[in-house]
């Protein structure tokens, strides 16, 4: 099944706090961010890709109209997801991040986002480590995202450090 | 697929990717073609055969231990949308503050170039290249004037980039507050707290023996020491790096160490390394480089330092009493012979260049004389990318007590820097970077000696100042060379350079009653100027 991007419209954030935002003091330490889907059929979520920047926790709520007749209402799908273990350091701040719809019981994306074909069932976690045979043979399907590993120099330098035997150099270049 | 299963994959498919190219690769594609001979190994079970022979004869204990190797020096791999600069360094700012420093050293060296007039490389010519031959083994004794040479940078010098990091991100206020750090290093790296070191380090703790300790002259043998070198023996016959490096956790044997360090480093000296070694003399021969002169420098400098001296002697005498006076200093000044030589070669290996992918410095670029812009004569200089700077030459030192094998010296030199060394001269968020060092430092210090940190602070005297060129040369040259060798044991052991930190803050708790009396930074100082007598365990 081919995955493809979702075009998206994110809106600026917004703070979300108590009281005037021009004259009070303090920080807010919730904001809020609008992500739209403008004319865009109905699509299964599978993945959501973004990278951090100092957010400690995430959470994810998604407007479901459900039929004709009842009003849109909000959805929880995630609930103070932890990015950054401790918000006062720097673990996990500028983290690239990638939130699956089977990644944990409380992740459940709303059918109504699903093609109308039947929801297939999340794959049972093995107990242990996985089957090294099946393992092995799905890393064919995952070389594609090894291309950047592929793309940069093999792991066996051939140990040339000039080009056609010369190494007459000058100065260093700043760029 | 769920996304550890994913993760798993990714691992074992750069894995294999890595050591495709590896000689240990083409030796098992041979051993395997080669068992084909043999009775035991059948057509209708030939994978299964296969993988019993290899079992057998020692080659899945080979290629078990060069994916340890793998997996302890290459870092997981990223998020798959995560760019190749955030492998060097996951924080913007980090990497920003290092492309400053960066530009400041090539500024440094260019301008070093422009004034004396010399190029950063050059070919030999035929004559030259022909005297330097004969006098390879005495390199080091007759060297031009080297005093236009200065380093490139001292460790004070880059002390101060440090301490002006700053995270934009971060508010800290103007004024003293609990926000602010008591400390010179500003930047809000996570470091362990006590509870969370004796966790890690729980081999170290007081009830478990410990080389250094529990095999000094008072304590009867049999309690410990001689069980520990038992071990050792069956950890080296087994060939088992994993096993090695859980096992040096306790200190190593005098008479083991050299195996064992080469063993969880996983070098095995074969004649394909040696005659790379000897390709990489060639090229020392045949070029050139500025750089030669600065290392050159260093290690006339360090070498000639009385305190070095002292240390090294003290070894020498301890290690071999038969050895007469005048033999010390012939084999110090071999000793800076095979310095320099290992050092020369270093800065021609481009294999190093392969461990930027996770260093967040880069290599120096440059243009082939006449060729500016073009990207064809693209080099990076020196080869091995590496510029070194005051002090570098303190790395070599004291392997050189280890190995005696020219080749098989550089090559435990070369991993020790691609896995460690590289992270002390280097700006990043890696718990064993240098940043995370010093905060580790000056946190341990304040937490639990507070009388001692604000003491120290109020007279001028910010600890780190004196303890950062502690930290930056692993304590080479400042520790007698075997508790340096018991230290270096556990940073194989433990796979982190942390331990320097915590060594730095024990040693001034070792000394916090006479820091307390005194009232200058040159006092305080001198009170931790001579660490030759410590035991470091």
């Amino acid at each position: 099944m081919s995955r493809i991007l979702v075009p998206c419209h994110v809106k600026g954030t917004v703070a979300l706090q108590v009281g005037d935002v021009r004259t009070s003091q303090g920080r807010p330490g919730v904001l809020v961010i609008d992500v739209t889907f403008p004319s865009v059929a109905p699509f299964e979520l599978q993945e959501i890709t973004f990278k951090n920047y100092y957010t400690a926790f995430l959470s994810i709520r998604v407007r479901q109209h459900t039929s004709a007749h009842t009003p849109a209402k909000w959805v929880t799908c995630l609930r103070d997801y932890c990015l950054m273990p401790d918000p006062h350091s720097e673990e996990g701040a500028q983290e690239y991040v990638s939130l699956f719809k089977h990644q944990s019981p409380s992740m459940t994306f709303p059918k109504w986002l699903s093609h109308p074909v039947p929801c297939e069932q999340p794959a049972l976690l093995c107990e242990g480590l996985p089957d090294p045979s099946r393992v092995s043979s799905e890393v064919q399907q995952m070389w594609a995202l090894t291309e950047m590993i592929r793309a940069s120099h093999t792991s066996t330098r051939i140990g040339r450090f000039d080009v056609d035997g010369c190494y007459d150099l000058n100065l260093l270049s700043y760029t | 697929m769920l996304q550890e299963e994913s993760d798993l994959s990714l691992i074992i498919a750069q894995i294999v990717q890595k050591l495709k190219g590896s000689n240990l690769y083409s030796q098992l594609e041979r051993q395997a073609w080669a068992s084909l001979q043999r009775p035991e190994i059948k057509l209708e079970s030939l994978k299964e055969d296969i993988k019993e022979f290899f079992k057998i004869s020692g080659w899945e204990k080979k290629l078990q231990n060069a994916v340890y190797s793998e997996l302890s020096v290459f870092p997981l791999p990223s998020h798959p949308a995560a760019p190749p600069e955030h492998l060097k360094e996951p924080l913007v700012y980090m990497r920003k503050a290092q492309g400053s420093w960066e530009k400041r050293i090539l500024k440094s060296l260019n301008s070093m170039c422009t004034e004396l007039s010399i190029p950063l490389a050059r070919k030999r010519p035929v004559g030259e290249q022909k005297e330097l031959l004969n006098k390879w083994n005495e390199m080091g004794t007759d060297e031009p004037d080297l005093s236009l040479f200065r380093p490139v940078y001292a460790p004070k010098d880059f002390l101060e980039v440090l301490i002006n990091l700053r995270n934009p991100n971060y508010e800290n206020g103007d004024s003293l507050s609990f926000r602010t750090h008591l400390g010179l290093i500003q930047v809000p790296l996570k470091v362990k707290d006590i509870p969370e070191l004796k966790e890690c380090f729980v081999e170290l703790g007081l009830n478990i023996g410990q080389l250094g300790i529990d095999d000094s002259t008072q304590v009867p043998p049999e309690l410990f020491e001689n069980e520990h070198v038992r071990i050792g023996q069956k950890v080296l016959a087994e060939q088992d790096s994993a096993a090695a490096q859980q096992y040096i956790r306790q200190g190593s044997p005098t008479a083991l160490r050299a195996e064992l360090w080469a063993l969880i480093l996983n070098i095995s000296s074969q004649p394909e390394d040696v005659l790379y070694y000897e390709q990489l003399k060639t090229n020392v021969i045949q070029h050139d480089l500025l750089v030669d002169s600065l290392i050159y420098k260093d290690v006339k400098l360090t070498a000639s330092n009385d305190d070095y001296y002292f240390v090294f002697e003290d070894y020498l005498y301890q290690k071999l009493p038969q050895l007469p006076q005048c033999s010390a200093a012939t084999t110090l000044d071999q000793s800076a012979a095979i310095h320099i030589e290992v050092l020369l070669c270093f800065s021609r290996d481009t294999s190093v260049l392969s461990h930027f992918a996770y260093n967040s410095a880069s290599p120096p670029k440059s243009y082939i004389r006449g060729k500016l812009g073009l990207e064809e004569y693209a080099v990076f200089y020196p080869p091995n990318g590496v510029i070194p700077f005051h002090g570098f030459s303190m790395y070599v030192a004291p392997l050189c007590f280890l190995y005696h094998e020219p080749s098989k010296l550089y090559q435990i030199f070369r991993e020790m820097y691609v896995r460690f060394f590289f992270r002390l001269h280097s700006i990043s968020s890696h718990p064993s970077g240098i940043v995370s060092l010093c905060l580790l430092f000056e946190t341990l210090l304040q937490t639990y000696l507070p009388q001692l940190f604000y003491h120290l602070r109020e007279i001028g005297a910010q600890p780190l100042r004196i303890s950062f060129k502690w930290m930056v040369r692993a304590f080479s040259g400042y520790l007698a060379t075997d508790q340096l060798l018991l230290l270096w044991d556990r940073i194989l052991g433990y796979n982190s350079l942390e331990i320097l930190a915590v060594l730095a803050a024990a040693v001034f708790a070792f000394r916090a009653v006479n820091l307390m009396e005194v009232t200058s930074l040159a006092a305080a100082e001198a009170v931790l100027a001579d660490l030759s007598t410590l035991k470091k365990t």
